[in-house]
């Protein structure tokens, strides 16, 4: 049930075992997707593969998930950038996200129908 | 306390001093007067009387010359020269007649025989005596006169002989006779009792120096045999030596006397004039009795006097004195009437009351003053207490909040750690599942393990939520909402089981409140799970809005589940507290808590096996709804 849709996909976050399972998830559903442990690796995959979609951790072991996010957002006004948490956000911190450029949040664990959802329906808008 | 007297000791004292101030130059000035006067009348007295004896003395003389001239005069008469004796014996007789004092007449002859006798008690012829051995016989012939003899007329009456010579002695011829005569004294007793009349004080007598008594005013002490003159007195008066005399007598009965004396010129016969002390001095001792009698009635005057005044002046001083007890005893009311005078005692008095009023003014002020200090000790404790409890209650909800914060912190990061792991093995069961579904529909049994991990996730994700839900500093968020609307929506997507009935009862005025919809969504969540779950069979949940109290409006959810005893209905609303098998305990702490955000209030009652009512107290929004 592999569909070829030839998006993309970087999924940033420390935990190795997350960003594979999250990617290999997306995979099946034809996401092309790169992996990155930090924010730099991250930013460095970002700049080579150039990404439709980016997915990161709001904490990363040598930079914020804001930082990354404001630095693509510079780089590309069409990048989807989806912030990943693992605890509660406050408003002021999801309107801090939003301003710098973020398009959506996630709350871990996340119900992945739903987030593949969520994320062919950005792509359709932005190439609409 | 001893009863004050009836006058108090300042009176006797008053008393005391006024008597002594006037009674004893009174008493000295008075007696004094009376020695003065004793003194002079003693001397007026003594002066008196010896005059009187005097005198007396000399009437005496002249009473005796007045019959010795007749006689001698007689007998130088030429009848007796020629002795013829019918002539001497008419003479005589016409002499009798002329004097009655003369009681007996004789004539002698040169012998001493007696010639002619006349008497005037003797009748006629009487016997004729030998005189010649009578002592004046003698006497008279060698002096040519003879005064004595004093005898007792019938024994009673005092009788002098007076003899003359016949033939003038003169001429130096032997006389030839005698001429004697018996003359009766009793005329000088008569002169002394109209002299000294025998009431008056004063007696007088004339006695011989031999005791006889001649003379006494009293004739009642003469005209007896042997009258004789007091022996003390006798004695007394032939020891002195002068003619006359006077002083004050005191004889061995204890009569006093103030008595003179004279001897009688001529003769050796004593006048004697006695006036008792008693009488002499009664002017003296009169004025004395009057100034006792005065004295007496000074010493009344005084009592009353003293008296009357020391009462004026201890009345108002013993009714400040009680005044003054009762102001001690602190009551200001009610003074006895202090006079006011105008006078020291009366300024005494008027600064007695000033200062009572004062007193009584600062005592207010005390009591006042103390009254105050009690009520503000009291207020004091009272607002320590209330402080105290405050204080006390502030701290425990610090050390709630601060265990809750920490209790927050915690659960954050265990969450926000538990979360990681629970998204990778949701992906991978994800992943399982998508890779593997042909095989899972052929086996039923790895199908139902792949459905068990995912239900799992969803249960360890819902506690943490509920953890984080419930530690989490998150802004409330209020927005307007009709209440029975928002419950309507809320229940309709409510998933209940089938054998719970839901019975709602709205309150028809639809109240407008100003809530947090997620988490009062939560809270209505955690209070009906908690409902359904206390009834697994059967029953009914109740859903009911009404209006409180004033601005509050009220939802209350009942079951009708087997009820909370009493001592755990304490506890229920403590986090992590709980009497289910599994749970986190913080269902409906979190209820607690977001109705304490709202400002509202929960209430809990239950019966043990009827069931459990809860009810959220919250304001009623006072914007008007657009």
């Amino acid at each position: 049930m592999t569909k070829q849709n030839h998006s993309k996909l970087l999924v940033i976050d420390d935990d190795a075992h997350l960003r594979e399972s999250l990617a290999e998830v997306l995979e099946l559903d034809g996401f092309e997707c790169s992996l990155a442990g930090t924010a730099k690796t991250g930013l460095e995959c970002a700049a080579k593969i150039n990404p439709d979609i980016v997915i990161m951790d709001i904490q990363l072991p040598d930079s914020s998930g804001f930082q990354i996010c404001q630095e693509l957002r510079k780089r590309s006004k069409t990048t989807i950038l989806i912030m990943m948490t693992g605890r509660f956000l406050s408003l002021d911190e999801k309107k801090q996200g939003f301003a710098l450029g973020a398009d959506d949040y996630l709350t871990k664990p996340f119900d992945i129908v739903e987030l593949s959802a969520r994320i062919r329906q950005m792509l359709t808008r932005r190439k609409g | 306390m001893p009863l004050p007297s009836q006058r108090g000791r300042l009176a006797y004292k008053i008393l005391l001093w006024f008597l002594i101030i006037s009674l004893i130059p009174m008493g000295v000035a008075g007696l004094y007067l009376i020695d003065i006067s004793q003194a002079s009348l003693h001397q007026q007295i003594l002066g008196t009387e010896k005059s009187l004896a005097q005198s007396f003395a000399e009437t005496v003389y002249k009473y005796i010359a007045t019959y010795r001239d007749i006689l001698e005069e007689s007998a130088a008469l030429p009848q007796f020269a020629s002795g013829n004796k019918s002539e001497e014996q008419f003479y005589l007789k016409h002499l009798m007649s002329l004097h009655v004092a003369i009681l007996e007449l004789s004539v002698l002859d040169s012998s001493g025989h007696e010639v002619i006798r006349e008497g005037r008690f003797l009748g006629p012829n009487p016997q004729l005596r030998n005189m010649e051995s009578e002592g004046f016989f003698d006497t008279a012939l060698a002096r040519g006169e003879f005064i004595g003899a004093l005898k007792r007329f019938q024994g009673i009456y005092p009788t002098v002989t007076i003899a003359v010579s016949i033939g003038s002695a003169k001429s130096g011829k032997i006389p030839s006779g005698i001429l004697a005569a018996k003359i009766s004294l009793n005329g000088l007793s008569s002169m002394l009792s109209m002299e000294f009349p025998p009431s008056s004080a004063t007696s007088a007598a004339v006695a011989a120096p031999d005791g006889f008594l001649i003379a006494h005013s009293d004739p009642e002490k003469v005209y007896k045999p042997d009258a004789r003159l007091n022996s003390e007195i006798l004695k007394i008066l032939t020891t002195q030596v002068a003619d006359s005399g006077g002083g004050e007598m005191t004889l061995s009965n204890g009569q006093s006397f103030l008595s003179a004396y004279a001897d009688v010129n001529g003769l050796d016969w004593i006048v004697y004039v006695q006036e008792s002390i008693q009488a002499a001095y009664h002017t003296a001792a009169r004025m004395r009795s009057q100034i006792l009698r005065l004295l007496i009635w000074v010493i009344i005057a005084i009592i009353v006097l003293s008296l009357a005044v020391s009462r004026h002046i201890t009345q108002p001083l013993r009714a400040l004195k009680d005044a003054a007890r009762k102001v001690g005893m602190g009551q200001f009311e009610d003074f006895p009437e202090v006079l006011t005078t105008n006078d020291e005692i009366g300024d005494l008095a008027q600064a007695f009351l000033s200062m009572s009023e004062s007193l009584k003014e600062k005592t207010g002020e005390l009591v006042d003053t103390k009254q105050e200090l009690e009520r503000l000790n009291r207020t004091l404790e009272k607002r320590v207490e209330a402080r105290t409890r405050e204080l006390k209650a502030a701290q425990e909800e610090l050390i709630k909040k601060e265990r809750l914060a920490a209790i927050g912190q915690m659960a954050s990061v265990v969450g926000h750690e538990i979360r990681n792991p629970l998204a990778v093995i949701n992906n991978s069961i994800y992943f399982i599942k998508t890779k593997l579904a042909s095989v899972l529909s052929q086996d039923p049994k790895v199908s139902k393990h792949v459905k068990i991990i995912e239900s799992e996730i969803q249960q360890a994700n819902g506690i943490i939520n509920e953890i984080l839900t419930y530690s989490r500093q998150r802004e409330l968020q209020p927005e307007p909402v009709r209440l029975n609307d928002w419950l309507e929506e809320l229940l309709s997507v409510y998933p209940f089981p089938p054998h719970i009935t839901l019975q709602k009862i709205f309150v028809p005025s639809n109240p407008p409140v100003e809530i947090d919809l997620t988490e009062m969504q939560q809270a209505l969540r955690n209070l009906i799970g908690n409902a359904i779950e206390v009834m697994p069979e059967k029953g009914i949940l109740g859903v009911k809005t009404f209006l409180s109290q004033a601005n509050m409006a009220a939802i209350e959810i009942s079951d009708t589940g087997p009820g909370i005893p009493q001592e755990t209905l304490e506890k229920i609303f403590a986090p992590f507290f709980t009497t289910k098998a599994r749970g986190t305990g913080l269902g409906l702490a979190v209820v607690k808590k977001v109705i304490d955000r709202h400002g509202g209030k929960v209430e809990v009652a239950s019966i043990v096996g009827r069931g459990t009512v809860f009810r959220l107290h919250i304001p009623i929004s006072q914007k008007v709804e657009a």
